[in-house]
């Protein structure tokens, strides 16, 4: 078999990607779909192998659950249409119970499947030590799991579909492979984005012919996403994993430069795979869901997490925040606090129960560790302390005559969201919850820049010329993003150009790649970070 | 029509970006064969820089056959020349490499693969990005940008260095092994891969091209080594009609002692293992009668220098 493990490799853009492309493109339209769908499966198998049955478990409990609930629907209604007036309420009361019923089912068995693989050695984990703690002589076995790729993003989309189904917002799929194709259209498999059925599925199950143009912007967004990749994320991997798996022997220097280089690594993984699948899927005339949006131009917290991973924060919005700020004892919230706290925090405090929910879940989400559920709660303490903060902050500003649309103040405001968010980061990606801590405290307690001055912070994987070209790099992304902030777009403008400059930008930047990449002797590639989410 | 003419842009793109790509390598393959010149794997490289068809005998193979085939023994021995191409962890397609790189300015006679080489796992991936390295020597070499001279700017490649120890792996540290025996008979057979069989019908392919004859060799080792790795092999040699020999199974012969002849607990042979090891392959060369006694050759008086001047102990690496 041959082992698929990144859509950076050369088995899926130099053998997967174009042969998909080519039996795309020389088939009929009613045979289109089943390519990607059967390229979907390949892709899968190649990352996970047997565990497919999970995913095909998946795809059709979801596709029955779905037929369940309208079937449900459709029978009330039936009843409705001979029943007398007065049991109406009650048949409509009966088949809503009913219709709960199975959808807590339908989301139950998913996130049953999820917590069992993902977090199933974590809970149990904790409960031994709990009872070792309290002196209780059982020690139950700690499961070793390999998790399907992408469970955590095909559960997330089976759900939204279950429940926009049970809310009436999209009809039941009676047509199983287009809710299969949905559930596993093969870019967006391993990192995502989280795509809704209503937006994709139907895009997907049309397979619009092959375009010129399509082919072009995509490889064209595809080339920009593997630059990320391969000459930023790629070349900060030793220096990172270097100073988080052996921070006792570094000073806090080397730990703050390893916090934003980890966070630069981040961001340029995720967004570079982004700007792959989104490419990948515009190749084939699909449009799937943008999951950033410049997040370093966020002025705060709250911002910045409607730019990062866009799909994760709506999901929790429609599916955690809003059903939860809408339940009948959290409702009565808002009017009650109001009156003691005034709109504005009446407002604020009474969205503490929702928010916090959706942090917690956003933490667990990352991962089964102690240092995620911190990072969920530290976004959550941010967002409510800059909640709380801002009207005084209003009130100051005009006392001082602060312009708080200044270009000044927007900096630091830019420059303090981008910290808070590292801050954030080195937790997330520590060993555990306890060196997360330790690595913080150090970053204060033993600041010195020796290193630098004896150059020793450059023997560790990254030197002199790689961080040299990681600014130049960064630029380059920063200035495309400047003007993308402004509203223009980058990839019209350079539509618009003759041949020649077009041929030269495509070889100027296949040569960068080629260049200044982060491949073979002395690096070693990051792993996918998202896809072991 | 439309579909043609496309098909041609795309044709007509992908030349260009070839022919960049070629410029690319003439300015990025390393001038010569040392470590500041941008080389990689110069011990094993050193075999660029040695003069025009003077090796009898090349190795390919892994940091097994890199500790134990001592060139400058065999050469006290015979008078027969051999280089060491070996490398850590090497996997068949780098072996290809090596060969194809050491046969532009070589003709040795024999050709010897050390054979646990043969079962390092290597994907369809690494094989292609290998042909990709060596076919487009900017793709290995990229990061050479970081100390690019005016020279690498349309100068020749000429490389000039070569190393005393032939490729070979010196250390005379001892750490004990066990001297049970690891070869006890069986059925058993490990299996190699298909794509690894590929490439030893590939290297006996481009060895016959060359006029060398392939020879598959096992090195002594108690933990990389056992029977069923021996029939593996066997089974190997024999469908592709391949010589093999196992030293694993000439302890008689070679007297390997695990207490005193290996660095790492068995693993590797260490010098003293190394030169038991050369004095039974250099009778096999022997033996074959094919090769010329060249001491007391001018051409050679180099191999006569180190010998004089080291011994067949060249510094430890």
């Amino acid at each position: 078999m041959l082992p698929l493990s990144s859509y950076f490799s050369l088995l899926y853009l130099a053998i997967l990607l174009p042969g998909t492309v080519l039996a795309y493109t020389v088939l009929p339209q009613k045979y289109r779909r089943a390519v990607l769908l059967l390229s979907s499966y390949a892709v899968f198998w190649l990352v996970s192998g047997k565990l497919l049955c999970y995913l095909l478990f998946s795809t059709i409990s979801v596709h029955h659950i779905g037929l369940w609930l309208e079937n449900t629907q459709l029978e009330a209604n039936r009843l409705l249409e001979t029943a007398p007036k007065e049991t109406r309420k009650d048949i409509r009361a009966r088949t809503q119970q009913r219709r709960k019923k199975i959808v807590a089912f339908g989301i139950a068995v998913q996130f049953g499947i999820l917590l069992a693989l993902k977090y199933g050695a974590f809970f149990i984990s904790n409960f031994n030590e709990l009872a070792d703690l309290m002196k209780v002589t059982v020690k139950l076995p700690v499961p070793s799991v390999i998790l399907p790729i992408g469970i955590s993003f095909y559960t997330m989309q089976a759900a939204s579909y279950m429940l926009d189904v049970y809310r009436e917002n999209i009809p039941a799929d009676r047509n199983l492979m287009r809710l299969a194709l949905y559930m596993s259209f093969f870019p967006q498999l391993m990192e995502g984005p989280i795509c809704r059925y209503s937006e994709t599925a139907q895009q997907l199950w049309d397979a619009p012919p092959m375009r010129w143009k399509n082919l072009m912007l995509g490889l064209q967004r595809i080339l920009w996403g593997i630059m990320k990749k391969m000459v930023v994320a790629d070349r900060l991997n030793l220096l990172i994993t270097e100073a988080f798996d052996n921070y006792v022997h570094y000073d806090g220097f080397m730990i703050a430069a390893a916090v934003v280089c980890y966070t630069v690594q981040l961001y340029m993984d995720f967004s570079g795979t982004m700007d792959l699948v989104l490419g990948s899927g515009q190749i084939f005339g699909i449009k799937l869901p943008e999951n950033f949006q410049r997040p370093f131009f966020s002025r705060t917290i709250q911002e910045f997490w409607r730019r990062w991973h866009i799909t994760l924060g709506a999901w929790f919005r429609d599916y955690v925040f809003y059903p939860i700020s809408l339940s009948a004892p959290i409702k009565k919230l808002p009017l009650l606090l109001q009156k003691r706290l005034g709109r504005t925090y009446g407002f604020i405090f009474s969205s503490i129960p929702a928010l916090f929910c959706v942090w917690l879940c956003n933490g667990l989400w990352h991962g089964a560790g102690w240092n995620f559920i911190f990072f969920g709660m530290y976004h959550f303490a941010l967002i409510l302390v800059e909640n709380i903060m801002e009207p005084p902050a209003v009130w100051l500003a005009k006392r001082l005559h602060i312009n708080r649309d200044g270009i000044l103040y927007r900096c630091m405001q830019i420059v303090r969201t981008a910290v808070l968010f590292c801050i954030g980061e080195l937790f997330f990606r520590a060993s555990s919850l306890k060196a997360g801590f330790a690595m913080f405290k150090k970053i204060f307690t033993d600041f010195t820049l020796a290193r630098v001055k004896d150059n020793t912070f450059f023997s560790h994987g990254a030197d002199k010329h790689d961080f040299l070209i990681v600014v130049v790099t960064l630029a380059l992304i920063l200035a495309v993003g400047c003007i993308q902030e402004r509203g223009v777009s980058v990839r019209q403008w350079i539509e618009k150009r003759n041949l020649a400059v077009r041929l030269s930008l495509w070889y100027l930047l296949i040569l960068f790649i080629v260049i200044f990449g982060a491949y073979g002797t002395g690096y070693i590639p990051v792993d996918p970070i998202y896809a072991g989410f | 029509m439309i579909y043609l003419k496309r098909t041609g842009c795309v044709m007509l793109f992908l030349l260009g970006l070839l022919v960049i790509l070629l410029a690319a390598s003439a300015i990025f393959k390393p001038k010569n064969n040392i470590p500041s010149a941008g080389m990689e794997e110069t011990l094993a490289n050193g075999i660029l820089g040695e003069p025009e068809n003077t090796i009898d005998v090349l190795i390919i193979g892994d940091s097994e056959s890199r500790c134990a085939i001592c060139p400058m023994q065999i050469w006290k021995e015979t008078g027969f020349t051999t280089y060491v191409c070996a490398t850590a962890a090497q996997k068949l397609s780098y072996s290809y490499t090596m060969l194809d790189r050491a046969f532009q300015r070589q003709k040795p006679k024999i050709v010897i693969l050390e054979t646990l080489a043969i079962f390092r796992e290597m994907s369809l991936e690494d094989a292609v990005k290998e042909i990709l390295y060596h076919r487009l020597p900017v793709l290995r070499y990229h990061d050479r940008w970081k100390c690019l001279h005016a020279n690498d700017f349309g100068g020749a490649v000429l490389p000039v260095w070569t190393n005393d120890s032939k490729g070979y792996w010196n250390t005379k540290k001892v750490d004990p092994g066990s001297n049970e025996p690891y070869m006890g008979a069986m059925d058993n057979k490990s299996s190699v891969s298909l794509l690894n069989r590929r490439y030893v019908r590939a290297i006996k392919t481009l060895c016959e091209k060359n006029g060398s004859r392939l020879l598959l060799l096992s090195t002594p080792s108690t933990i990389n080594w056992n029977y069923a790795l021996h029939n593996g092999i066997q089974a190997v040699a024999e469908e592709l009609g391949i010589e093999y020999i196992d030293m694993n199974l000439m302890n008689d012969r070679i007297k390997i002692d695990w207490s005193r002849d290996t660095f790492d607990k068995g693993d590797h042979l260490n010098h003293s293992g190394a030169v038991k090891l050369s004095l039974v392959l250099s009778e096999y060369l022997q033996e074959q009668g094919i090769f010329k006694d060249h001491r007391g050759d001018q051409a050679y008086a180099k191999w006569e220098d180190i010998l004089k001047n080291r011994g067949t102990e060249p510094e430890e690496e």
